[in-house]
C-alpha cells in the first residue's frame, strides 16, 4: 500500500512527439484513480511510465517515499493488468498465477496457499490446471488479476482490462475489480476510455486529451463541475448539449440569446454571479452546455417554465427505460448531426405503460431548459465560465470618502489606497475575505472541496463566494476584506489594483571552488571542493542539491551554468535582512492589517511585508524552496 | 425465365480432381529419385548403370561393405566426421541466432536499424566469394584439415539468419516480456522462460536448417580438407566413388552412401515436425 506522487511527467519520443506534458498528481494510499480520455491522449503512456515500461522523460515518480524514475519495473512493487491480458501460453492457469511468486523465490508452499487463496477469490480453482488457450476471454482476464494480486502489490495497474470482453461480462467484471479493491485495500491505477466505468468505478478520475490533464476530481464533480467544454461532453450519455449564444446582463436579469436562431431566454442574474461581468456584455460568444436530462418535453413542467425554447424533432431513440429525442433549435437544423443548435432531451419513459411516445419527425415542440443545471464555456477557450470555485466575486460598488460601499456594507479603505469618489465595478477575489471585520454575512452553506472551502455568503441581497473560510452553515457572521486583493474599475479603468503578488528576479546557476579542512589519517588537510551557488540579481544564495541537479540534468552540464534563469516567488517568501540582494526602499504602504515597502532591485519594483524597516536602503533574502526556476530565454518551467 | 446455375458440388468435385490430379503427377516426379536411388542402393548386379528399372538381385551387400570395406572409402569415419561437424553447427548457430534474433527484435539502441540494413545486405552475397580469403587465413592459423575449422567457417556468418527468426519473435506479443517484467523477471529470465519456449518452431526451423547445411555441404569441405581423407565429410568422401574409375565399380555403393545420408535428415524431421507445425501462442493474449 502506497502513495503515488506524479510531478511534472513529460514523455517525449525521440521523434519528437509528445504523448504525455506535464502531468502532476498525488494519489492518496488506496485511492481508486481512474485515467479516461480518448485513444492517444496518453492515459495507457501515463501508466506504463508508472509501471516502468516506458521511460519518464522529464519529472518525479514517486511511489511511497522513493523516486522510482530509474528503478527497474520488478522492484517498483508493482502489479499490472494488461488489456490482452498477457499471460504465458506455455504455462498454466497454476503456473502464470505462480510465475512472479516463483522468480521471487517464495518457498512452495506459500505460493501454493497465495495461488489458491487467489484462485478462489477470482472463481478459477477449477480451471488451475488448464491452460489460457482452453479459457473465455472473461476467464482470461481474472487469471490476469490473479497474477497481479498474489504478489501482494503496493499499487495495482490495471490498463484498460475490460475492453476486450462483451457488455455483460464487463458489467460483471467491473463489479469484481471494485470488490477487489475493496478486499485488497491498496492503490488502484485504472485506464480506460469508457467514462461508464470511470464513473462507477473510480474514487477519483483522471480525464486526459492530448496528452494534457483536463481535470482531476470526483466522478459527482465531474459531471457536476466540469472545467471545461471537453469534460462536459466526455462525461455522460448523451452527450452535453453545447448550445452556442451570448449573454447580455439587464439589471437583476441576464438574457440569454441562442445564435443560429432567433430564440432568447431571461433568467435571474444570481444564476451568474460567478460570471465575469466580461462575458456578459451580450458580444462574448458562449457555449451553453446543458445535460439532456435538465431539458425536458413534459408538459406540466414546460407550462410552468420560463425559460422555454422551440425545438424540431428530428428523430427519436428509444432505449427502452428512457427515450432520447434528438431535435435542433435551428427551424432549418438537422437534428442528426453534432452542432451548436442540436438539442437531445432525454424522457424517462415507462415503456409498459406507454408504449408510444407521441413525437413525430419535424414537428415544432417547446421544450423548457433547467438553467439552474447550466454550464457555460468561453467559445475560444472552451474553459468553464461557471467554475464550482470562482476565482472573484464581481458587484457595482460606489467610493465615497475613502469609503468603500458594496451590497449596502461600508469598508473604509486603508491609507495605502488613495481614491477619488466614484461608481463602478468591484473585484473581490474570493480568497481576500477573513473573518473579524465589519461586514454582516449570512452563511447560506460552507462545502469542503480538496484543500479548499467553499462558502457562498449573502451579504445585503448579493451572494458571494469566499474560498478560505471555514464557518459554520447558516450561522451569521462578520467579514473583513483584505484590501490589497481587490480590484475597482471605473468607466473600464482600473482605478484600484491590487498589490502584485509575485516577484520576478534574473540571475544564473555558478560553480565555485571552496577550500575544506578534512581529517585524513589523523591530520587535518584543506582541500577544495566545487559548490554551487545561485547569483540571484548580484548576490549569491546556497542552493539545494535537489535545484542543483535538475538545472544541470535539463540543460545539461555546460548550458546550466551559463542559461539565464528567472525566479518567480510569492512575496511573502521575501524577507528583509543583513545581507543578500541590495535594494532600495522606495515608499511605504499602509494596509491595515498589514505594512509593505515598495522597493527597487536595479530597475525593478515590487512590494515586500515590512518589519519596522523604514525607508532605509536594505538587503532581500528569497526562499528558494519556494521560488519556481524558469529558463528566462525561453520561459519554460525548470523546477 | 430463371437462369440455370450449375451445381456448386459438381464444380467442386470437377476442380479437386483436376488438382489432385496435377499434385499426384508432381508427387511421382519429385519420388522418382529417391525410389531409383533406393532401388539401385539394393541391386546386386555389378555396373554403373543397367538397361533395366527393377534389380534382378536384390542384397544389402552394399550397405554391408559401406560400414566394414574401409580399405579405400572409409565410409564411418566420414560419416561421423560430418556427424560432428553438423551437431556443433547446429549447436553454436541456433544459439547465435536465437540470441541475435531476440536482441534484434526486442532491445532498441542506436544504430539497430542500419546494423540490420548491413546483415542483410552482406548475406546477400555468395558465401563462396570469399572463400579464397577464408582459406589463407586459415591456413595462417593452422586450421585448415582441422574439422573445427571447418565449424568456425560454417558457423561464423550464423547471425546473418537472424531474419527469419526475427520476424518469429516479432510476433510474440510483446506485453509477454512486460508482464514478466513486471513479474521480476529480468531480460535474461523473460528470454528463457517466456520467449525460448514460445519460440519452439522457430528454434526446430533453425535446428533443421543449421542440421543440413553442413550435413551436405561440399564446396568448403573439398577446399579446406584437401589431401587428408580421414578428415573427409559424406559429400567429399561419396563424390570419390564417383570418380571415373571407380563409378562402374562402386555405384550401388554409392546409392546405399545417399540413402544412409538422408537417414538422419529424414528421421531428425519427422522427430520435430510436430513442434514445427503446432502454434504455440494460442490463448496468451486476446485473438
Amino acid at each position: 500500500m502506497a502513495n503515488l506522487s506524479l510531478k511534472h511527467i513529460y514523455k517525449v519520443y525521440p521523434n519528437g512527439a509528445k504523448a504525455v506534458n506535464d502531468f502532476n498528481m498525488e494519489i492518496a494510499d488506496k485511492e481508486f484513480i481512474v485515467f479516461v480520455g480518448p485513444s492517444g491522449c496518453g492515459k495507457s503512456t501515463t501508466l506504463r511510465m508508472i509501471a516502468g515500461l516506458e521511460d519518464i522523460t522529464a519529472g518525479e515518480l514517486k511511489i511511497g517515499e522513493t523516486v522510482v524514475n530509474d528503478i527497474e519495473p520488478k522492484d517498483r512493487d508493482i502489479a499490472m493488468v494488461f488489456q490482452n491480458y498477457a499471460l504465458y501460453p506455455h504455462m498454466t492457469v497454476y503456473e502464470n498465477i505462480a510465475f512472479g511468486l516463483r522468480l521471487k523465490k517464495i518457498p512452495k508452499d506459500i505460493i501454493h496457499k497465495r495461488v489458491i487463496e487467489a484462485a478462489e477469490i477470482l472463481h478459477l480453482t477449477e480451471y488451475l490446471g488448464r491452460k489460457p488457450k482452453e479459457m473465455s476471454g472473461g476467464q482470461r482476464q481474472r487469471v490476469s488479476l490473479g497474477r497481479a494480486i498474489v504478489r501482494e502489490p503496493k499499487v495495482m495497474l490495471l490498463d484498460e482490462p475490460l475492453s476486450n470482453l462483451d457488455a455483460k461480462l464487463r458489467t460483471q467484471m467491473r463489479a469484481e475489480i471494485s470488490k477487489l479493491h475493496t478486499r485488497l485495500n491498496t492503490t488502484f491505477i485504472y485506464v480506460t476510455h469508457d467514462q461508464v466505468e470511470a464513473m462507477t468505478m473510480g474514487t477519483r478520475i483522471v480525464v486526459m486529451k492530448g496528452g494534457c490533464v483536463q481535470q482531476i476530481d470526483t466522478p459527482k464533480n465531474l459531471y457536476c463541475y466540469p472545467k471545461n467544454k471537453f469534460v462536459a461532453g466526455f462525461m455522460g450519455t448523451p452527450q452535453m448539449n453545447f448550445f452556442e449564444g451570448t449573454l447580455l446582463k439587464k439589471g437583476e436579469e441576464v438574457e440569454v440569446t441562442f445564435a443560429y436562431s432567433d430564440q432568447k431566454i431571461t433568467v435571474p442574474y444570481s444564476l451568474f454571479y460567478k460570471v465575469k461581468p466580461s462575458y456578459l456584455n451580450g458580444d462574448c460568444p458562449v457555449y451553453i452546455g446543458l445535460r439532456a436530462e435538465d431539458i425536458t418535453l413534459e408538459e406540466h413542467k414546460v407550462q410552468k417554465s420560463l425559460t422555454t425554447v422551440n425545438i424540431k424533432i428530428s428523430h427519436l431513440e428509444e432505449l427502452g427505460a428512457e427515450t432520447l429525442v434528438y431535435g435542433d433549435l435551428n427551424m432549418g437544423g438537422d437534428g442528426y448531426v453534432e452542432s451548436s443548435t442540436r438539442c437531445i432531451v432525454k424522457l424517462n419513459t415507462d415503456m409498459s405503460q406507454s408504449p408510444k411516445i407521441k413525437f413525430t419527425s419535424g414537428e415544432v415542440v417547446k421544450v423548457a431548459l433547467n438553467m439552474q443545471k447550466a454550464h457555460l464555456f468561453d467559445k475560444v477557450t472552451e474553459q468553464s465560465i461557471l467554475p464550482k470555485i470562482p476565482q472573484n466575486n464581481y458587484l457595482d460598488c460606489t467610493v465615497e470618502q475613502g469609503k468603500l460601499i458594496f451590497c449596502g456594507e461600508e469598508l473604509a479603505l486603508p491609507p495605502a489606497i488613495n481614491c477619488p469618489n466614484l461608481y463602478g465595478d468591484l473585484i473581490i477575489p474570493t480568497n481576500a475575505f477573513y473573518l473579524g471585520g465589519s461586514i454582516k454575512a449570512k452563511v447560506l452553506s460552507c462545502e469542503r472541496i480538496d484543500s479548499n472551502y467553499l462558502t457562498a455568503l449573502k451579504i445585503g441581497d448579493r451572494i458571494l463566494y469566499a474560498s478560505n473560510l471555514q464557518v459554520e452553515n447558516a450561522s451569521f457572521i462578520n467579514l473583513g476584506v483584505d484590501c490589497k486583493k481587490i480590484t475597482v474599475l471605473s468607466q473600464g479603468k482600473q482605478v484600484i489594483s491590487p498589490l502584485p503578488q509575485t516577484v520576478c528576479l534574473y540571475g544564473k546557476l555558478i560553480k565555485q571552488k571552496q577550500k575544506v579542512s578534512l581529517r585524513v589519517k589523523g591530520k587535518i588537510k584543506s582541500k577544495n571542493q566545487i559548490v554551487f551557488r545561485l547569483e540571484i540579481e548580484g548576490a549569491q544564495f546556497e542552493v539545494s542539491d535537489y535545484i542543483t541537479k535538475k538545472l544541470i540534468s535539463v540543460l545539461g552540464a555546460k548550458k546550466a551554468f551559463t542559461t539565464p534563469l528567472r525566479f518567480e516567488c510569492n512575496i511573502s517568501d521575501i524577507t528583509f535582512a543583513n545581507e543578500g540582494i541590495k535594494a532600495k526602499v522606495l515608499n511605504l504602504l499602509d494596509y491595515g492589517r498589514q505594512k509593505f515597502a515598495k522597493v527597487a532591485v536595479g530597475e525593478k519594483q515590487f512590494f515586500v511585508a515590512e518589519n519596522g524597516q523604514g525607508l532605509k536602503d536594505a538587503h532581500l533574502l528569497i526562499n528558494l524552496n519556494s521560488a519556481s526556476v524558469y529558463q528566462a530565454d525561453l520561459n519554460v518551467k525548470i523546477v | 425465365m430463371a437462369k440455370k446455375y450449375r451445381s456448386k458440388s459438381r464444380v467442386e468435385k470437377a476442380s479437386n480432381t483436376a488438382i489432385y490430379a496435377f499434385l499426384i503427377a508432381l508427387s511421382i516426379i519429385w519420388l522418382f529419385p529417391f525410389f531409383f536411388l533406393i532401388l539401385q542402393s539394393l541391386r546386386g548386379e555389378a555396373g554403373a548403370t543397367t538397361n533395366y528399372f527393377f534389380p534382378k538381385i536384390i542384397t544389402f551387400d552394399n550397405y554391408i561393405k559401406l560400414f566394414t570395406d574401409t580399405s579405400l572409402f572409409n565410409f564411418p569415419k566420414w560419416y561421423l566426421n560430418t556427424l560432428i561437424v553438423s551437431v556443433a553447427v547446429t549447436v553454436i548457430q541456433s544459439v547465435i541466432v536465437l540470441i541475435t534474433s531476440y536482441a534484434l527484435s526486442r532491445l532498441r539502441f542506436k544504430m539497430r536499424k542500419p546494423l540490420m540494413n548491413l546483415i542483410l545486405i552482406l548475406g546477400m552475397f555468395p558465401g563462396f566469394m570469399s572463400m579464397t580469403a577464408v582459406y589463407f587465413v586459415l591456413k595462417e592459423i593452422g586450421l585448415t584439415q582441422n574439422l573445427f575449422g571447418l565449424i568456425l567457417v560454417y558457423t561464423a556468418s550464423s547471425a546473418m539468419q537472424y531474419y527469419i527468426c526475427k520476424g518469429y519473435f516479432d510476433t510474440i506479443p510483446k506485453s509477454l516480456d512486460e508482464a514478466a517484467r513486471i513479474d521480476g523477471a529480468n531480460r535474461h529470465t523473460v528470454f528463457l522462460k517466456i520467449i525460448l519456449p514460445l519460440a519452439k518452431p522457430i528454434i526446430i526451423y533453425g535446428i533443421l536448417t543449421a542440421f543440413i547445411a553442413p550435413w551436405g555441404e561440399y564446396m568448403f569441405s573439398s577446399l579446406l580438407m584437401l589431401g587428408d581423407y580421414d578428415k573427409f565429410n559424406v559429400a567429399l568422401g561419396l563424390k570419390l566413388m564417383l570418380h571415373r574409375e571407380n563409378v562402374s565399380q562402386y555405384f550401388t555403393r554409392f546409392c546405399a552412401g545417399a540413402v544412409c545420408v538422408s537417414i538422419p535428415i529424414t528421421a531428425l524431421f519427422i522427430w520435430l515436425q510436430k513442434y514445427y507445425v503446432e502454434g504455440i501462442t494460442g490463448g496468451s493474449v486476446k485473438g
